[in-house]
């Protein structure tokens, strides 16, 4: 048997593997029970490609409005040694006033490499954390890592603040608006879950400093823009389910190699290339290949997921592609088909479909009742 | 004010061909020692501004024969002065135009550097292009774009390669106080002492109260300050603890106040900080690493982590 390694990279083929952020772990979370995703993300598969060329692309990716948008808003909160950001701290979470201290970690004398960027961010935060009194409050820009299925993924969050209630805090600069103090719980909830694979990973570099994971609070700090102006606001968000979550299923990324003992050996994710990068294998072969590891369609993936249309049009037919929440009025019952057949009064057999096939038979009934035509 | 002669202004004009004469023979004696030394390429680029500080000078001498003596005025000769080092042309158009006072300051065209060089002067600390273009906006003539700000540092530090201390000063670099590399996005001034150009952590706070006292002042000291300028005060205060008694309303005085007791929080640990690497610059740089920071090379690396 081959290494978990080695299988990974037959399975993404002769191409680099795709690098992790905060984004696509944060995504990992809305899908647990993904094998599919899981796999892919494993290996470091690029899966826009892959969908493209099996005939599913999607249009991926955030705006280019919207980014700049982000950097300007979180240019504007940093401006002059974070200015507007110490009077939010100071006004809303009660820093104190001495703490003023900034470092910029965005490069290192001119240099912006990430090894060095780490370093550098590992030695200050340890000072900090080490020495405790004048040692630094604003790291504006740190370098994490977090090994993501044994590979290290670099990570940058926005600002790390310490010495708020004596711990450090994850703050996150969002450039969406918080009106009449509600914002988009979709949004928030994704802001939540980005800033909550920060912590992780801010309290992974601790640990191997040989600090306690009380060290980063719980709580991460949002700023946002307050209302339909540019004023910044912030928020603190606790982050203690997500980050639940989180550890599970970067757990379950380590434990890959049980996913992969059930699949064909040869499996392979390659396009094979020619040397100008067009893919020579045939769609349909890939799609197959695709096929062989199983995929958990739900709506939701079409927010996250380069693959989302690709399992869609596979999951057609099937209760879990209309949602979970319909899939549990089904009964859990799997594919539509069988419900309706249910529904019609086809025998359920002996065990767990026979009480399922009462209700779904009443609802039928009573839709009859209602609507006055046969199911 | 007013009732003073066309003297000032012969004298300003003077002086300022005295500084081209004296560049002149700066750069004649410069000429010499790269053409000896056997460097042709900067010779050639110094013999290029050999050609300009002439023809700046004789324009300057135009300029001097028309002036109609009891016409024109000056705002200020030092100005006129700088200006003509940087650009005759410039000059001649200001000393035309600057008559205009303060009560028409937007036609003023100096060149971008004496722009720069005057936000800066003002707020005695080293700025982002966004706060110098906010300052000249407010308390000069009109906003700079900040685009035009981003070469800026590369320029001078070019020029100053070219020819180090050819001009009485040069917008360059602030230094970090831990590595003394160039902080990305300030300008300071050459002549202002290393202790003012380094930045430790708590220097970009206190050069923020820093701004916002010399910013109140000079509200206060103009006649008539404009909306620009009391939107950049009120900017200043709201971030200030104290400094902005009630919503909508700004004083200059309580902002500078305000700032100068937070200040003095800070100021104990931020001097001895800025003292030391300011201490250490002067010890290890050279001279244009002094003024545009040394940046990390490959060897170093390893240092930096362990």
């Amino acid at each position: 048997m081959d290494s978990t390694e080695a299988r990974l990279d037959r399975i993404r083929g002769k191409v680099p593997p795709r690098n992790h952020n905060a984004r696509t772990i944060a995504a990992l979370s809305s899908n647990p029970g993904c094998a599919r995703r899981a796999i892919m993300d494993a290996a470091g598969a690029d899966k826009q490609r892959l969908a493209a060329h099996a005939g599913f692309p999607a249009g991926f990716g955030q705006s280019q409005f919207a980014i700049t948008r982000g950097n300007a808003f979180e240019a504007q909160v940093k401006a002059n040694g974070c200015a507007e950001l110490l009077r939010l701290l100071r006004d809303q979470l009660r820093l104190p006033i001495p703490e003023v201290s900034y470092d910029n970690l965005e490069e290192v004398g001119g240099d912006a490499s990430r090894e060095l960027r780490h370093a550098r961010t590992r030695h200050l935060l340890m000072r900090t954390a080490a020495s405790g009194r004048d040692a630094g409050t604003l790291f504006d820009h740190p370098l994490l890592r977090l090994e993501v299925g044994g590979r290290a993924v670099y990570l940058e969050p926005d600002l790390i603040a310490f010495r708020l209630n004596g711990r450090f805090h994850v703050v996150e600069i969002k450039s969406f608006a918080v009106i009449d103090g509600q914002a988009d719980g979709d949004k928030v909830a994704a802001a939540v879950i980005q800033s909550a694979v920060y912590v992780l990973a801010l309290r992974q570099l601790l640990a191997e400093l040989g600090i306690g994971p009380d060290a980063v609070a719980d709580e991460v700090i949002l700023v946002c823009p307050e209302n339909f102006a540019n004023q910044p606001t912030a928020a603190a968000l606790d982050v203690r389910k997500q980050l639940t979550v989180l550890r599970r299923q970067l757990a379950r990324l380590q434990r890959v190699d049980t996913l992969l003992d059930l699949l064909p050996a040869a499996l392979t994710f390659d396009l094979d290339p020619d040397p100008a990068g067009t893919p020579r294998r045939p769609a349909a072969d890939l799609a197959d290949a695709v096929r062989a590891v199983p995929a958990r369609y739900a709506p939701e993936c079409l927010a996250s997921c380069e693959m989302c249309f690709f399992c869609r049009d596979e999951a057609r037919g099937a209760t879990a592609a209309l949602g979970r929440a319909v899939r549990d009025e089904l009964c859990g019952v799997e594919h539509v088909a069988s419900v309706l057949s249910l529904a019609r009064g086809a025998d359920p057999g002996p065990g767990e479909l026979a009480e399922a096939a009462q209700v779904l038979r009443s609802a039928a009934r009573l839709r009859q009742e209602g609507l006055g035509e046969a199911v | 004010m007013l009732e003073k002669t066309g003297s000032d202004t012969v004298a300003g004009m003077a002086e300022s061909i005295g500084a081209l004469e004296e560049r002149i023979e700066l750069l004649r004696a410069q000429v010499r020692q790269a053409l000896v030394g056997g460097n042709r390429e900067r010779a050639s680029e110094l013999r290029r501004g050999l050609r300009e500080a002439e023809r700046a000078w004789h324009d300057a001498l135009a300029a001097l024969e028309q002036e109609p003596p009891e016409q024109q005025r000056p705002r200020d000769g030092r100005l006129l002065a700088g200006a003509a080092e940087g650009n005759a042309r410039a000059q001649a158009g200001s000393a035309e135009r600057g008559l205009a006072g303060p009560a028409a300051p937007p036609r003023l065209q100096l060149p971008l550097r004496e722009q720069v060089h005057q936000a800066l002067t003002l707020l005695t600390v080293p700025a982002s292009p966004r706060l110098i273009s906010a300052v000249h906006e407010a308390l000069f003539a009109g906003a700079i774009s900040t685009a035009r700000l981003t070469s800026l540092r590369r320029d001078e530090e070019r020029s100053f390669l070219v020819a180090p201390f050819a001009r009485p000063y040069y917008l360059c670099a602030a230094l970090t106080a831990d590595l003394l590399a160039p902080v990305r996005g300030l300008l300071a001034v050459s002549t202002w002492p290393m202790e003012r150009r380094v930045i430790g952590p708590l220097s970009p706070r206190v050069d923020y109260l820093t701004a916002a006292i010399q910013i109140a002042e000079s509200v206060q000291r103009i006649p008539g300050p404009g909306p620009a300028a009391w939107r950049l005060l009120w900017r200043f205060a709201v971030n200030i603890p104290g400094g902005s008694a009630q919503a909508g309303e700004v004083d200059p005085a309580t902002v500078a106040r305000a700032a100068r007791a937070e200040m003095e929080i800070h100021a104990d640990a931020d001097t001895a900080t800025r003292g030391a690497a300011a201490a250490r610059a002067r010890r290890q740089l050279g001279d244009p690493e002094q003024l545009f920071g040394s940046r990390l090379r490959a060897a170093p690396q390893a240092g930096v982590g362990a």
